[in-house]
């Protein structure tokens, strides 16, 4: 069968759709190719109940490149983002803390656990906003090589070290500090409120398998100040119409450009002939020819699956087998009756963010304690955002659909893996339980519920053990080693075979970091 | 009445010793103020039951940096280095245990009856780590450069270090990088089938740490134990201190013991001297403190006299203790029932990395462990002196066991935690109780106090990344501090603790060079 293709795309999620619009915009003709029925991959919309349309994974943008959104003309195909407004810790017994948009309101809420903390919380974020143009600097860029001698590579290291000691706040000690220190240890230095202190230092162990005591945790923090830098919308957001709404965009605008995208197309492998990528095979037994194959997968379904390890290396496939996945997180999603009713706060405006259950950073180390040996926590950390309060059209009138992040949900479970869908059920229930001990009535409101582990996560999404990341991110897998020493810029050992999903760098998030990068670097490569 | 020295070094350590036997061997007139009754600090010997002496509180001499031996001229002052490294027993309940050696030829048998495979891994392990010894010791076996004020000599060494680590070759230098973060765990997993290699390979990274084996940036600690480990000193700490004690007064430092410095005397930007307890003052033109750095400046120094911003990331130094001393007088040597004919100076306990990561969960919430692991020394082995005809003295350090013990320090508690530690010994060596004949137990409270380290912290400070590259803190990274003439030379300082002597010395060359 012989249709051949400049390039064709295996995965439609968002950043294979991103590079597919890239190159498409460029003139070349790209085809995607997407397993599911639908695109987005995890970044996906699916109405999963009638008139219940949940972000089944991937639930809120942080650091989405504004410079994709102008490029791609994202708003002019659908996009449309929604920012959070709140970030509300709820307390079992007590009325919790709730940060607003307004500075001086969140200090007063803040106050109320410590002056000192309130008093300290504005020159905290002017510092980190200072040390973050560093950390921007990197995910805006392809990644450095130490090990080049070329000059301008060379120069490329000189520069990244001048912007790490030019912070004007940021001093090399700090920065030190943020690179290697844990969370708690980093957020010690400031403030002393544990219901301060404990939803803060959740952003430093997301989609790890780390602890928020665990050492390389302190630098994640800066995500939550770099949004704010691009200025194009707040640091956290939701996309209208969930965050399929993201993925759509992106697929109309490669469309618009004269991309091909295809649903329902299993990529079974990849053609590789003298150790160059040639087209792929469908499940079907189909085979597409390509100039240029770009894999949207993850590190080991593109190497392990679809390359095959015959065709590579025994010192790279090493390589990729001991690169590291280790999912920890699950998601809940539930159709409510009604707003979730925590205790001593009335009305809807605390939730019109996210509501952290994390009542103290002793909490979350005993949920990650219980994680580390293969048991899922019996009170997790649960990020819950309602997404109907933001965006109606996401459910029916009157009812809500309430998205849970939970945490941790080890992949590896001490059983075995396997047993994930055996304590499925079971693991749903933690979840709710755990919600209604902070909220009375929580478990009369539900009207559906779906619970997503990390195998299913592996099964139906494709994400390698689990993990929402294509890989964690620890400082060992990211920048130049992401998702190995010498191929982190988006080549592969097979000619004409390219990453650009989020086991590159800089890494997971909606981001569409990778797949722009990708696709800048194919240009480049004029190969296509 | 103030006499007049050169220098007076404070406290009378490993490094004190060293600093100040450096600055008389230079012709400086040095007096070294110790506050207890004799030198050594945590490395001296001391009686804790009648008849019965510890080598130190510490355990690990193969730190001792051979330059440092040389200079001072330890070997002309009985120092004694063992032929090899000291093997040690990790006991295990059932089967036959493992007895780790340093040396591949020797492990091998030994990891043959864990893993077939492993003894082989365990010798390409040990040439990978040679390779990367010299980067590892161009940075922590020499001073480091202060990277927030770099001059033309620091350029120029950076980039020595820089040749350094590209002579490494492409392979193993990407290969250093993407090690260096990681946690011991899962980089010995790679290396290892047989889980008890690894568990004995991960011990020295944890030690004093607030950190378990699944804990990022561990594999730091364990490259840099394994790149500077040289050779053990027979007769372990004291052995040292006695010797560097010899050459300090050979050299014409005067010794003071019961000297207790309770403050910094300052005359315009610089120091004057020290003054002591009963008022004395001694005049000085320069003072180099080895006592841990927020003991310098927090309680030496009067606040006002420091930065604000200064004070605050000396008080953030982390200093958290967890662990305790228990001394154990035995009227004989305990049987492990693994190896009921071994009599060996070391023995570990842990047999797996769970097992130690579970021992370490306890201290986040400020409690101990309910099966502490625990870092045996049986000086008595090398050294029969130490304890009556037939008799052992057990030195042991437990981890992990919190500094801020919720409800605080008290007599009950430190029996719970000998209680603690004898039911862990009694699953391997059962009978031990039987053994007991005098115990001491110094609680991570007590050692502060006995030893003046803030924290109970026995590296005054812990080795984690940040506080090992700008060592203490910004502003006093390179020996020097606030203060004009006054310097710090213990373990607070680059490279850090443990029985090296480096701070010491390299302390000792920036006094005589800013002198010159």
């Amino acid at each position: 069968m012989g249709s051949s293709y400049d390039a064709v795309i295996v995965g439609a999620g968002h950043n294979g759709l991103i590079c597919a619009a890239y190159l498409a915009k460029a003139g070349r003709k790209v085809l995607v190719l997407e397993r599911r029925h639908v695109v987005g991959g995890a970044a996906v919309s699916e109405e999963v109940f009638p008139g219940f349309t949940f972000s089944v994974l991937s639930y809120v943008v942080s650091l989405f490149r504004p410079s994709i959104i102008r490029e791609l003309d994202l708003p002019r195909h659908g996009l449309e983002i929604i920012p959070l407004e709140t970030a509300f810790t709820p307390q079992r017994d007590g009325p919790g803390l709730c940060r607003w948009p307004d500075a001086s309101e969140s200090r007063r809420e803040i106050s109320r656990f410590s002056q000192k903390d309130a008093e300290i919380y504005p020159e905290f974020s002017a510092t980190m906003t200072q040390v973050s143009r560093f950390a921007k600097n990197i995910i805006d860029s392809q990644a450095p090589d130490p090990s080049s001698l070329r000059p301008q590579e060379l120069m490329a290291l000189l520069r990244l070290g001048r912007s790490f000691r030019a912070g004007e706040h940021g001093s090399l000690d700090l920065q030190a500090k943020l690179f290697t220190m844990s969370a708690v240890d980093f957020l010690d230095r400031w403030f002393e409120s544990d219901v301060l202190k404990a939803p803060m230092s959740v952003s430093g162990i997301i989609g790890t398998y780390l602890g928020v005591r665990s050492p390389g945790t302190a630098y994640v923090l800066l995500h939550h100040y770099m949004g704010e830098i691009d200025g194009a919308f707040r640091s956290w957001g939701l996309s209208k119409g969930g965050t399929g709404g993201i993925s759509l965009a992106c697929a109309r605008a490669a469309e618009a450009h004269g991309a091909t995208i295809r649903t329902e197309a299993s990529v079974e492998s990849i053609l590789i002939k003298g150790g160059k990528a040639h087209g792929v095979v469908l499940e079907n037994g189909d085979e597409i020819q390509a100039r240029t194959v770009i894999s949207c997968c993850d590190p080991r379904r593109t190497f392990l699956g679809l390359v095959g390890e015959e065709s590579l290396e025994g010192d790279f496939v090493q390589r990729i087998n001991r690169y590291k996945f280790r999912g920890s997180s699950g998601k809940v999603n539930l159709a409510v009756d009604r707003l979730p009713q925590f205790r001593e706060r009335s009305g809807s405006a605390h939730l019109r963010g996210d509501v952290a259950i994390a009542p103290s950073i002793d909490y979350l180390e005993r949920a990650y304690d219980e994680a580390k040996y293969g048991e899922f926590s019996r009170r997790p950390y649960i990020n819950v955002v309602v997404p109907s309060l933001m965006d109606p059209s996401v459910a029916p009138p009157g009812k809500h659909v309430i998205s849970c992040f939970v945490q941790y949900a080890p992949y590896h479970l001490k059983e075995g893996p396997e047993k994930w869908p055996e304590k499925r059920e079971a693991f749903g229930d933690t979840v709710v339980d755990t919600l209604a001990e902070y909220c009375p009535g929580f478990k009369e409101s539900i009207l559906h519920r779906q619970v997503i582990t990390p195998w299913d996560m592996e099964h139906e999404f494709g994400l390698s053990e689990g993990n929402i990341f294509q890989g964690e991110l620890s400082l060992e897998q990211l920048l130049f080693q992401r998702p190995a020493a010498g191929w982190s810029r988006y080549r592969t050992p097979i000619q004409h075979l390219w990453m650009c999903g989020s086991g590159t760098h800089p890494g997971g998030g909606i981001m569409g970091a990778s797949g722009q990068l990708a696709a800048r670097s194919i240009l480049e490569s004029r190969q296509l | 009445m103030s006499s007049q020295w050169d220098v007076a070094v404070i406290g009378a350590g490993h490094n004190g010793l060293t600093a100040a036997t450096y600055l008389a061997k230079r012709g400086r007139s040095v007096v070294l103020l110790e506050r207890r009754d004799r030198v050594g600090g945590v490395a001296a010997s001391e009686e804790f039951s009648p008849g019965y002496r510890t080598a130190g509180v510490v355990h690990e001499t193969a730190t001792l940096r051979p330059w440092a031996v040389e200079e001072l001229g330890l070997s002309q002052q009985g120092l004694v280095k063992r032929a090899e490294a000291s093997p040690i027993l990790i006991p295990t309940e059932t089967g036959p245990g493992y007895v780790h050696w340093r040396d591949s030829d020797r492990a091998a048998d030994e990891i043959s009856q864990h893993s077939s495979v492993d003894a082989e891994r365990y010798r390409e392990f040990r040439s990978f780590v040679a390779r990367l010894s010299p980067v590892l010791r161009k940075v922590f076996d020499e001073p480091l450069a202060d990277l927030e004020a770099l001059d033309m000599s620091d350029l120029w060494d950076l980039g020595r270090k820089a040749v350094a680590l590209r002579l490494l070759g492409k392979g193993d230098m990407m290969e250093l990088f993407r090690i260096v973060p990681m946690c011991v765990g899962d980089w010995l997993r790679e290396w290892f089938e047989a889980e008890i290699v690894s568990t004995a390979l991960a011990a020295p990274a944890l030690a004093h740490g607030m950190v378990g084996p699944w804990s990022p940036g561990t594999n730091l600690n364990l490259l840099l134990h394994e790149a500077l480990f040289y050779e053990e000193i027979s007769g372990g700490p004291a052995a040292l201190v006695s010797a560097l004690e010899k050459a300090a007064v050979a050299a014409g430092v005067e010794i003071r013991t019961e000297a207790e410095v309770t403050a910094i005397d300052f005359e315009g930007d610089g120091v004057s001297g020290v003054v002591l307890s009963d008022g004395e003052r001694i005049g000085a033109r320069q003072v180099a403190a080895s006592c841990d750095p927020k003991a310098l400046f927090l309680e030496l120094i009067p606040a006002h006299y420091l930065a604000a911003e200064f004070e605050r990331e000396i008080a953030l130094f982390r200093t958290r203790g967890i662990a305790a001393k228990i001394d154990l007088a035995l009227s004989g040597y305990p049987v492990f029932s693994c190896r009921p004919d071994v009599q060996l100076s070391r023995v570990r306990t842990g047999t797996n990395l769970n097992h130690v990561e579970r021992s370490f969960d306890a201290v986040k919430y400020r409690q101990m462990s309910d099966e502490p692991t625990l870092d045996l020394f049986v000086p008595t082995v090398d050294n029969p002196d130490l304890a009556p005809s037939g008799h052992h003295v057990v030195s042991i350090l437990v981890q992990w066991v919190p500094y801020e013990l919720e409800g605080g320090w008290n007599e009950g508690q430190k029996n719970e935690l000998l209680e603690r530690t004898l039911a862990t010994l009694d699953r391997y060596a059962s009978g031990i109780r039987d053994l007991t004949v005098g115990h001491r137990v110094l609680s991570p409270v007590d050692l502060e106090s006995a030893y003046g380290v803030s924290g109970g912290h026995l590296l005054h400070g812990e080795h984690a990344a940040d506080q090992l590259l700008t060592r203490p803190v910004g502003g006093c990274t390179g020996y020097t501090t606030p203060f004009q003439g006054l310097y710090l030379c213990g373990s607070g300082s680059h490279p850090g603790g443990g029985m090296t002597c480096a701070p010491g010395a390299f302390a000792a060359r920036k006094i005589l060079r800013d002198r010159n």
